[in-house]
């Protein structure tokens, strides 16, 4: 009996998450960097007030400095290392699936059981930013932070597989990577950019996420078209992704049967 | 009466005008080749002549310029880089493949892995294992479903001189019960073993000359150092 759409599915989602569960380095990063990244941003940034535009309620914002800088730098954190574990193991995989792809395993299989991974992925990783933020200060709304947190992962996440699926080196893809979070986070933080009035900035990857999270940590108001702006980045990248795929893995003999 | 003439069998592989170029430097000019079936055939030539590119043309990874490749069965390519996943086992590549091919069991899998000496590491991560047992493993998963045609680009490289030995063994096992090969080779000894043999040069096929066997390398010699 041929495998069901289930085993397809079930099998390759297990191998996704085992591949993760063996980068010994992005395990580290997420155990070690995160919290060190939240607990300096909290020591070393000023705890004086900060004024900020926040644009998902329309209005100006007073929060503590270093308060700030902790939402921020959990962005930066969870976004990069998402980023990077999606792209290492999107990049050091290519080969192998495009063979398990030629020897028959359906594509679309293999790309939702990578979705599936990327998801629990993000979602602990984000869930253990924010209990790290959580032992700090008390942010208004931890669950909506937990899921602006998510919702970054996941933008940055879709980019990694979907420079995983596009270029050759693996420093460029990293590099990629780094440099569009540094730009992305650098311009929209408010501690960086009160003001944020320019509308080039909308348009960054983690700008939903950014609003989301900081109007988490300091509203009451949950801004839903905000938080849809990840999911959408993320569907964008994920199909430029499925492309490349579906290109390096298609039967290119021009008389034989699909097999 | 005289006899009506007998057709031909069906060759398992066909392949007609094929032409790749990598920008402005041509690799195939024009290959033409058919392989029957239980057919043993060599493709010999010199470093960048242009065999790996012809297996890949013809294992689909390829797209050729011009020309065509016809196989009605499904095909067991063995590429020259050992392509698999340095974080799982060897026995997690064979249920993702057993998976990929729809095979109702293993047993084939765990017999090849018998055969070619390298059950005991079953339960090993791909990442440590030793050049030479990683193409086993890049072999065994070529082979695992059975195949009517088989594309392999230097299968035994790294193998010891028993694992090279049992190689061809299963080869004749194999050929015997019908299954045809396309075996890219450098190895002049090699040359011998083949029924057909090409040599490709300037990008295209030429029949090659098939010298006599000579004496065996000694037992503990690189095969795959030729």
């Amino acid at each position: 009996m041929p495998p069901t759409a289930w085993t397809y599915f079930a099998t390759a989602a297990r191998f996704a998450l085992l591949e993760h569960v063996r980068n010994r380095l992005a395990l580290v990063l997420v155990v070690l960097f995160v919290p060190l990244w939240i607990s300096l941003g909290h020591a070393v940034v000023d705890h004086h007030e900060v004024r900020f535009m926040l644009r998902a309620t329309h209005g100006t914002v007073t929060a503590h400095g270093n308060d700030l800088g902790n939402i921020t730098g959990a962005l930066n954190a969870v976004t990069l290392i998402v980023g990077f574990m999606m792209f290492s193991v999107t990049f050091k995989a290519a080969a192998f699936d495009r063979r398990l792809a030629m020897a028959g395993y359906p594509r679309r299989h293999l790309l939702a059981a990578k979705l599936a991974a990327l998801v629990v992925v993000a979602v602990v990783t984000c869930a253990y930013a924010t209990f790290a933020v959580c032992l700090y200060w008390s942010p208004r709304q931890p669950w909506l932070l937990a899921l602006a947190l998510a919702c970054g992962a996941l933008t940055y996440g879709g980019l990694g597989v979907m420079l995983g699926a596009l270029v050759r080196g693996e420093l460029t893809g990293m590099l990629l990577i780094i440099m569009t979070s540094i730009i992305d986070t650098g311009l929209q933080s408010p501690l960086a950019n009160p003001v944020a009035d320019d509308d080039v900035i909308r348009y960054l990857p983690s700008f939903g996420a950014m609003q989301v999270a900081t109007t988490a940590g300091f509203r009451d108001a949950i801004p839903l078209p905000y938080l849809l702006l990840g999911p959408l980045w993320f569907t964008g990248a994920l199909l430029v992704a499925a492309l490349a795929f579906r290109f390096h893995t298609r039967d290119r003999r021009n008389a034989f049967p699909d097999g | 009466m005289p006899d009506a003439p007998v057709p031909a069998p069906t060759p398992v592989l066909r392949v007609r005008g094929v032409h790749k170029a990598y920008g402005r430097h041509p690799v195939l000019r024009g290959v033409d080749l058919d392989l029957p079936a239980g057919c043993l055939a060599g493709v010999v030539g010199e470093n960048g002549s242009g065999k790996t590119t012809l297996l890949r043309v013809l294992a689909g990874q390829t797209r050729p310029d011009r020309g065509t490749v016809e196989c009605p069965g499904p095909v067991g390519y063995c590429p020259q880089e050992t392509v698999l996943n340095p974080a799982f086992t060897v026995d997690q590549h064979l249920e993702l493949f057993h998976v990929a091919y729809r095979l109702p069991g293993l047993r084939r899998a765990y017999e090849l892995l018998d055969t070619l000496r390298f059950t005991a590491y079953r339960h090993h991560r791909v990442g440590a294992l030793s050049g030479g047992t990683r193409q086993k493993l890049n072999l065994v998963l070529a082979l695992m479903h059975d195949p009517p045609l088989l594309l392999l680009d230097e299968p035994y490289q790294g193998f010891d001189w028993e694992s090279y030995q049992r190689f061809w063994e299963l080869a004749d096992t194999l050929r015997a019960a019908g299954r045809s090969f396309l075996l890219v080779s450098h190895i002049a000894y090699d040359t011998a073993r083949f029924d057909r043999l090409w040599r490709l040069k300037d990008g295209r096929l030429a029949a090659g000359a098939r010298p006599e066997p000579r004496p065996g390398p000694r037992p503990g010699a690189d095969p795959g150092a030729g």
